[in-house]
C-alpha cells in the first residue's frame, strides 16, 4: 500500500531538490545568461534515465535530458563509477544547441548507481566561428562550434585536466570554464539532497513511491488526453527565411493523432532540411512538441516520466525539425514557435477553449564585442527585446511581455542596471507597444519595444529569430498581433533594418539599437469587450484611441 | 512592564508582562479607521482589570513591542494609497512588467497582477546617470512639476520615486524629491535610494513602490498612536516589530514602512519555539489564523527560514524578511460563489468593520465565523469572553442568501462547505511551507495560533495527516507574546567594494567599529545596558565576477577565506579555492543586538487526567466525522489543569478563542497548560514528555 501522502512528499522533494539546483546555478554563474535570464534547466532522473523532476526555466531545453541520460548510460555501459562527472552538447547525439551543454553526474547509493543529477546551460561561446555561437553563415555543424560527445571531465573523482583544457582551448570566453564549474556544482547539490532522502527513506521505499509516481502520472496524462476528441487532426505553419535565399519558406506539417488515451504527432510530411543552420534537431523539436501540448492539459500535473509516456512523436530526419549529420542547426531551439502554431492550428477546431490564439514568435538579437570601459568580451543575449505576447484565449487575455512559447515566461529580462554594468550599451527604452496586441473580445499579449545606443565601437550584431513576415493569428473573430522588426540607426544617420537572420559587423559607438517585439493574437470578437476595459487601456495608452474606435467600436454605443 | 501588541485585521492582542514572571491578556476589535484607538482601548482594559487608571498604568510600562499587519493586509486586499510614480523615461513599465515572467510556465490561464501603480500614473522623467552614476542628462524638473499636477488632479496620497542607477549616485532622485516635498507636502514620499540603495533596477522600483503604497496607512496609524500614547503619560520606548524578526523605533518604520510588511507574523516563529521547547523540541510548524490573514512558518534547528528576496503577493521586497506563507483566510473570510458556480472562501475579509453577519455591525456578507457559529463551534454568548454578542439568525441569513440559495443546499451543509474549504486553503498553506521546501509537515508538530486557528486545527492537521499540535493557552494572543520573546536588532549596511586581499585590515575593522558605534548609541537610547549589547559582524563576499553573495560572520578575519570556500562548497556543490580565484567583498554588516528580559513561564503542578470540574455544559456542535450535529461536551479552558485529558469531539472555551476536539483526536494539558492535541491512532507521534502524562 502507498501511504499517498509520502508520495507527494516525494513528489515535492524532487521539486524542491531541481529548484535548489537551480537557485544554486542561478547565484553562481557569471555570464548574465544564466544568472540574470535563467536560460538553463536542472533535473533529477533515475538510474534508468527517466525523469523523477526538472526546473524548467526553459522548457526547450528540458525535454532533452532524459533521452541523453539513457544515451549515456548505454555509451559508457558498465564504465560508470561513483565521482564521475560527464560533459555533452553533441546535436547529433540528442542534444539541442552546441552552446546549450550539459553536465551529468551519475548519483551512486550503497554501491548502486540509483540516479542522475543533470544541468544544462546556454552558455555564453561554445569556439565556431561567431563569439557567442550564432553563425548564419554555417552551413555544417563544425563552423558553429565544438562538438562534445559524452565525455568524463572528471572520473571517479579525478579531474581529467587533459580533457578538460582539451574542451576549453577551444572556447572564447573564460567565463565559460567558470559557469561550467557553477554547473557541475548544481549537481553536486542535486546528488547530496537525493541521497539524504535515500538515507532517510532506503531504497526500496523510493523504488516503489517512484513508480507509484509515474504511474499516477501516467493516469493523469491519459485521463487529459482522452478529453480530447478522437481523431486525426492536421496543421501547418510556415517557416520564413533560411538566412541564405532571401523569400525562402519551409513548412512545418503535424498529423496529431489521438487514440485510446495516447497521443501521436506524426512529422512525416514536414519539409526537407534547410542548406543553412535554419534546421531542428530531434530532441529540440520534441521539446517544442511536448511544451506546446502540455499548455493545453491540467498544467498541475507533475512533471516526471509518466507525464510523456502517453505522448509518441515522429519526426523523421533529414526534415526541417530533425536534420541529418553534419548539418548546421544553431537556429533550432527557435523553431518552436512555428511548431507550436502548426500544433494550435490542429488543435484549435478540436478543443477551442483550450488553445491559445498565437503567440508572439521569436526575433532576438546577440551583441558581442569588446567592452571598452573595460576591454573585456561580452555576451549578450536581448532578452528584454525578444519578449512579446502571448495568445489570447477564451476567458483569458494573453500575457503582456511573455516572451516566445518555448520559455513561456520562464526567462527573465535582464535586469536594467546589470544590463548596463554587463554590456557597454545605455537603455533608452524599454516600455509597451501601443496597439502591438491583437484585438478580441480578449486581447493577445501587448509587445515591448527596446531602444539602447551601443557603447562599443566594432560591435557585431547577429540577429536570429521570425515573426517579421506572418503576424502572431486570432481566432475566433480575434486580431492579429504586430510583426517583429529590428532595425540600426548608425551615427552617420543611414538606417539598416535586420533581416530575421542576420550577421552585421562593425557597428559603432553611438548607434541607437530599435527592436519591436509584436503582440499576440487576440480572441473573440473585440466589439465584445467591455467598454469599461477599453476605455481604461485607452488611458493607460497601451490602445490608441484610433484603435479602440476601429477595432474595438468604441463610441458606437 | 513590558507589553507586545499585535494589531490584526481582525483583532488587537495584548500581553503584558512584570519582571517576576506574572502575565496578563487582552483582546479588543480593531479599529480599521484608525487601529490606534483600538489599541489604546485594549491598555484600558489591562488597566482596568488590574484596578489602575489608564495614566497609573502607563506610567509603569518601560517598553511596547508592537507588531502590526495593517500593511500586510493593505497589500493582501488591494486597499492601499493612490499611488504615483517617477521614473526614468523609458521604463516605466517595469513594475508591472515584473522582468517578464509568468510564475506558472505552463498554465494559459494565469494572469499578471494588477500593478500597485496604474500606467497612468506612472509618469516619466528625463534625466539620466550611467552606470556609474555619472550624469549623461540633466535631470528635467519640468518633468517632476508636470506629473505633480497629474498626481494632486488626481489626488494621489503617496508618491515614490525610483530612477536608473541611482544607487550609484542619489542626486537625481533626491532633486525630484525636494520637488515632490514643496508641491506635494501631505503626500508619502517614498525615495528608492532610501528605502533599498542596491543595485538591480526592478527590485528597487517595486520595494519602492510597496513602501508608498502601505506608506500613508502605516504613517497614519504611528502618528496618531505616538500621540495618543504621549496624552495618557507614556514615557518608555516604543518598538516595532520588522519583517526579519526584529524591532525598530517608530521613526525609522515610519519613512521605511516596507520593513513592517511581515511585522505581525515575524513574531510567531520565535513564540512556537517557545511552546515546543517545554517539550525539548526546536523544531516546528507556526499557523496563526486571524480574522483576515492565515500565517505559516517553519522553524528548523531553533531557527526560522530567512528570506533576503522575497515577495509580497508577487511582488517583489528586497528586505531581508521571515520566510512566511501568507494566505487571505481568517474568521472573518468571506464565501461567494463565483463565475463558475463554485464555492469560494477569501481572500476578501468583512475585517472588523462591518465585520462578520453575526457581529450585527451591518455586514451582511457570510463569514467563516457565521458558518463556525451555525455548526455550533462558537457559543453566541460567550464570543470574546462575552463581550460581543453573535446573532445566529443573522449568521444563517447570510449563508442562506449569498451561499446556500445559490448552490440548492440546506444552510448546514452550505456552512460545512465553507468551512471545509478555507481549511484545504489553509493546508494548502502549510503543504507550501513544508512539502514545497522538501520536509515532511508530519515531522513538525503544529504550534496553532490566533482567535480562529484553534478551531479549524484538527481540520489542517487531518488534511495533512499531522499527528499531533499544540494549542498555547494564550494561542490568540501568541504573536503579542513572541514580541516579547524578540531581542531589540538593528542591522547596518555599508557598501565597501574591492578584493578582499587588497583592503587593508584596519579599514575593514574600522568601519565595522563605526557601525557598531551606531549600533551601540541606538541600544542604549533605548535603555539596553552595555552588558547586554551584542554585536555581529559579517561581510558578502562572491568570487569576482560573479552577481551574487555569500554572507559570512567577519570573524574570525584570518580564516574568512577558508570559511568562505567552504560556504560556498556546502551551498553550491564546489568552490574555486584550488583556481586560486580572488575573493571580492561588497557589502559589510552590523547587526546589533539588545538582549531583552523574557518572560519566564511557569511550569504547573500536574493533577489527575479527570478534566471533569472544568465541564460547563454541552450544545449541539457538527461533528466532521459524522456529517452532524451531535451533542459535544464544553469546558472552560480557563478550568483545565496539567494532566487533564478530553477525548474528542469536545469544545474547550476559552476568552479570546475555542478549541475544537473533532472526533479523531484527543488532548492533554502540558506543563506549561498549552493544550496538546493528538491522533488517537498515532500516540506514538506525542514528544517524550507527555508520554510520561500519559502512562
Amino acid at each position: 500500500m502507498i501511504d499517498p501522502i509520502l508520495s507527494s512528499v516525494f513528489a515535492r522533494a524532487f521539486k524542491s531538490i531541481t529548484d535548489e539546483m537551480s537557485i544554486s546555478l542561478q547565484r553562481t554563474t557569471r555570464s548574465p545568461i544564466l544568472c540574470e535570464a535563467k536560460d538553463f534547466v536542472t533535473g533529477l532522473y533515475d538510474a534508468e534515465g527517466r525523469m523523477l523532476e526538472q526546473t524548467e526555466n526553459l522548457p526547450i531545453l528540458s525535454f532533452s535530458l532524459a533521452p541523453v541520460c539513457r544515451y549515456i548510460r548505454r555509451y559508457f555501459g558498465d564504465d560508470l563509477h561513483e565521482g564521475d562527472v560527464i560533459f555533452h552538447n553533441d546535436v547529433f547525439s540528442l542534444g539541442n544547441q552546441l552552446n546549450d551543454v550539459a553536465v551529468y553526474r551519475p548519483i551512486f547509493f550503497q554501491g548502486h548507481l540509483v540516479g542522475w543529477s543533470a544541468a544544462k546551460g546556454h552558455q555564453a561561446d561554445i569556439g565556431g566561428a561567431v563569439q557567442g555561437g550564432y553563425n548564419p553563415d554555417a552551413t555544417e555543424c563544425w563552423q558553429e562550434g565544438i562538438r562534445i560527445p559524452p565525455v568524463k571531465v572528471v572520473d571517479g573523482g579525478r579531474p581529467r585536466r587533459d580533457v578538460w583544457d582539451l574542451i576549453f582551448a577551444n572556447i572564447r570566453l573564460d567565463i565559460v570554464r567558470e559557469d561550467m564549474k557553477a554547473e557541475m556544482g548544481s549537481c553536486v547539490v542535486g546528488e547530496r539532497r537525493l541521497l539524504a532522502l535515500l538515507r532517510k527513506y532506503g531504497l526500496a521505499r523510493f523504488t516503489e513511491v517512484k513508480q507509484h509516481l509515474f504511474e499516477s502520472t501516467r493516469r493523469m496524462m491519459e485521463a487529459e488526453i482522452r478529453t480530447i476528441p478522437e481523431g486525426t487532426w492536421p496543421g501547418e505553419a510556415k517557416v520564413y527565411y533560411d538566412g541564405r535565399h532571401k523569400g525562402s519558406t519551409f513548412t512545418i506539417r503535424v498529423k496529431i493523432t489521438v487514440r485510446d488515451g495516447r497521443i501521436r504527432f506524426d512529422y512525416t510530411d514536414t519539409d526537407p532540411q534547410t542548406k543553412g543552420f535554419v534546421n531542428g534537431t530531434y530532441t529540440s523539436s520534441a521539446s517544442a512538441t511536448i511544451l506546446t501540448f502540455l499548455q493545453m492539459v491540467n498544467p498541475d500535473i507533475p512533471h516526471n516520466e509518466g507525464m510523456v509516456e502517453p505522448i509518441e512523436i515522429v519526426i523523421p530526419e533529414g526534415t526541417i525539425l530533425n536534420a541529418a549529420y553534419p548539418a548546421a542547426t544553431t537556429f533550432g531551439n527557435h523553431l518552436c514557435p512555428p511548431n507550436a502554431d502548426a500544433i494550435i492550428r490542429a488543435l484549435a477546431p478540436v478543443i477551442p477553449d483550450r488553445v491559445t490564439a498565437g503567440w508572439n514568435q521569436l526575433l532576438c538579437a546577440l551583441t558581442t564585442g569588446v567592452d571598452s570601459r573595460r576591454r573585456e568580451k561580452y555576451v549578450d543575449i536581448g532578452f528584454m527585446g525578444l519578449k512579446g505576447g502571448s495568445g489570447a484565449m477564451k476567458g483569458t487575455d494573453g500575457y503582456d511581455h511573455i516572451g516566445m512559447i518555448d520559455a513561456s515566461g520562464g526567462v527573465l529580462d535582464q535586469d536594467y542596471e546589470m544590463f548596463e554594468q554587463q554590456t557597454p550599451h545605455r537603455l533608452v527604452k524599454h516600455e509597451y507597444l501601443a496597439d502591438s496586441a491583437g484585438p478580441g473580445q480578449w486581447r493577445g499579449g501587448l509587445g515591448v519595444e527596446t531602444r539602447y545606443v551601443i557603447g562599443s565601437d566594432d560591435t557585431t550584431v547577429v540577429a536570429f529569430g521570425d515573426g517579421d513576415v506572418e503576424p502572431a493569428f486570432g481566432l475566433a473573430g480575434g486580431g492579429s498581433g504586430s510583426l517583429n522588426g529590428i532595425e540600426l540607426r548608425l551615427p552617420d544617420g543611414t538606417e539598416r533594418r535586420l533581416a530575421s537572420k542576420d550577421l552585421v559587423r562593425g557597428v559603432p559607438a553611438g548607434t541607437l539599437y530599435v527592436q519591436r517585439a509584436g503582440g499576440g493574437g487576440g480572441y473573440g470578437d473585440p466589439r465584445s469587450r467591455p467598454r469599461a476595459k477599453v476605455r481604461e487601456e485607452v488611458r493607460d495608452g497601451v490602445i490608441s484611441p484610433e484603435a479602440a474606435r476601429d477595432l474595438y467600436g468604441l463610441g458606437e454605443d | 512592564m513590558k507589553v507586545g501588541i499585535d494589531v490584526g485585521g481582525t483583532f488587537t492582542d495584548f500581553l503584558a508582562t512584570t519582571g517576576d514572571g506574572s502575565t496578563q491578556v487582552a483582546k479588543v476589535l480593531t479599529t480599521p479607521a484608525d487601529p490606534a484607538i483600538g489599541l489604546l482601548e485594549g491598555l484600558r482594559v489591562l488597566a482596568a482589570e488590574r484596578g489602575q487608571s489608564l495614566a497609573d498604568f502607563a506610567g509603569t510600562v518601560r517598553t511596547i513591542v508592537h507588531g502590526t499587519t495593517v500593511t500586510t493586509n493593505v497589500v493582501l486586499t488591494g486597499a492601499g494609497a493612490k499611488t504615483g510614480l517617477l521614473t526614468t523615461e523609458g521604463v516605466r513599465d517595469a513594475l508591472e512588467m515584473r522582468r517578464g515572467v509568468r510564475e506558472e510556465q505552463y498554465n494559459n490561464r494565469f494572469t499578471n497582477i494588477p500593478p500597485l501603480v496604474p500606467r497612468y500614473l506612472r509618469r516619466p522623467v528625463r534625466g539620466r546617470l550611467d552606470h556609474a552614476g555619472v550624469e549623461v542628462a540633466p535631470l528635467v524638473p519640468e518633468d517632476v512639476e508636470a506629473a505633480l499636477d497629474l498626481f494632486a488632479a488626481e489626488r494621489v496620497e503617496a508618491v515614490a520615486i525610483c530612477f536608473m542607477n541611482s544607487f550609484a549616485n542619489p542626486d537625481h532622485e533626491r532633486r525630484a524629491a525636494e520637488i515632490v516635498r514643496r508641491r506635494l507636502p501631505g503626500a508619502y514620499l517614498s525615495v528608492s535610494t532610501e528605502v533599498l540603495p542596491s543595485i538591480r533596477f526592478y527590485p528597487r522600483i517595486s520595494t519602492a513602490v510597496l513602501n508608498a503604497y502601505v506608506g500613508p496607512v502605516l504613517r497614519r496609524y504611528l502618528d496618531s498612536l505616538i500621540r495618543r500614547l504621549r496624552e495618557i503619560g507614556f514615557g518608555g520606548v516604543l518598538l516595532v516589530m520588522q519583517s526579519n524578526g526584529g524591532v525598530v523605533s517608530p521613526e525609522s518604520a515610519r519613512d521605511k514602512a516596507a520593513v513592517t510588511l511581515l511585522s505581525g507574523p515575524a513574531a510567531g516563529p520565535n513564540a512556537g519555539l517557545v511552546f515546543v521547547g517545554s517539550h525539548g523540541l526546536d523544531h516546528c510548524i507556526t499557523v496563526d489564523m486571524g480574522g483576515t490573514s492565515f500565517d505559516a512558518a517553519l522553524v528548523r534547528d531553533g531557527q526560522p527560514l530567512l528570506v533576503t528576496e522575497g515577495q509580497v503577493n508577487r511582488n517583489a521586497l528586497a528586505l531581508p524578511m521571515l520566510d512566511i506563507v501568507t494566505i487571505g483566510a481568517g474568521g472573518g473570510s468571506i464565501g461567494r460563489i463565483d463565475e463558475g458556480g463554485l464555492l469560494r472562501v477569501g481572500p476578501q475579509s468583512a475585517g472588523a468593520d462591518p465585520g462578520p453577519a453575526c457581529y450585527g455591525r451591518g455586514g451582511r456578507a457570510p463569514t467563516v465565523t457565521d458558518a463556525d457559529l451555525v455548526l455550533g463551534r462558537l457559543d453566541p454568548d460567550f464570543f470574546a469572553g462575552g463581550r460581543i454578542p453573535l446573532d445566529l439568525d443573522a449568521a444563517r441569513r447570510a449563508i442562506e442568501e449569498r451561499v446556500a440559495k445559490p448552490l440548492g443546499l440546506p444552510v448546514v451543509a452550505a456552512a460545512a462547505g465553507m468551512v471545509r474549504v478555507v481549511d484545504a486553503n489553509m493546508a494548502a498553506g502549510v503543504r507550501e511551507i513544508t512539502i514545497r521546501r522538501g520536509f515532511d509537515p508530519r515531522e513538525f508538530p503544529m504550534v496553532v495560533a490566533g482567535g480562529a486557528g484553534p478551531n479549524h486545527a484538527c481540520a489542517i492537521a487531518a488534511e495533512l495527516g499531522l499527528p499531533l499540535f499544540l494549542v498555547p493557552r494564550e494561542s490568540s494572543i501568541f504573536c503579542a507574546a513572541g514580541m516579547l520573546m524578540t531581542d531589540l536588532k538593528h542591522d547596518f549596511v555599508r557598501s565597501m567594494v574591492g578584493r578582499l586581499a587588497e583592503i587593508p585590515r584596519e579599514t575593514l575593522l574600522g568601519a565595522i567599529e563605526e557601525l557598531a558605534e551606531r549600533g551601540r548609541r541606538v541600544l542604549s537610547s533605548e535603555n539596553v545596558p552595555a552588558d547586554r549589547i551584542t554585536i555581529l559582524a559579517e561581510a558578502e563576499l562572491r568570487y569576482v565576477r560573479q552577481y551574487h553573495e555569500v554572507c559570512l560572520p567577519l570573524h574570525p578575519l584570518e580564516d574568512l577565506p577558508k570559511r568562505f570556500h567552504a560556504e560556498h562548497s556546502r551551498l553550491y556543490g564546489y568552490s574555486l579555492e584550488e583556481e586560486g580565484t580572488p575573493l571580492e567583498i561588497i557589502n559589510l554588516r552590523v547587526r546589533a543586538t539588545g538582549g531583552m528580559d523574557k518572560p519566564a513561564f511557569p511550569s504547573e503542578e500536574r493533577v489527575g487526567p479527570d478534566p471533569s470540574a472544568a465541564r460547563k455544559g454541552a450544545r449541539p456542535v457538527f461533528v466532521p466525522e459524522a456529517k452532524d450535529y451531535a451533542e459535544v461536551a464544553v469546558f472552560d479552558g480557563h478550568g483545565l489543569r496539567h494532566g487533564n485529558r478530553i477525548a474528542g469531539p469536545a469544545i474547550i472555551e476559552q476568552r479570546n478563542t475555542t478549541l475544537f476536539v473533532s472526533a479523531s483526536y484527543e488532548t492533554v494539558v502540558d506543563s506549561a497548560g498549552s493544550f496538546v492535541v493528538f491522533d488517537r491512532a498515532r500516540p506514538d507521534a506525542l514528544p517524550r514528555t507527555l508520554k510520561e502524562v500519559l502512562r
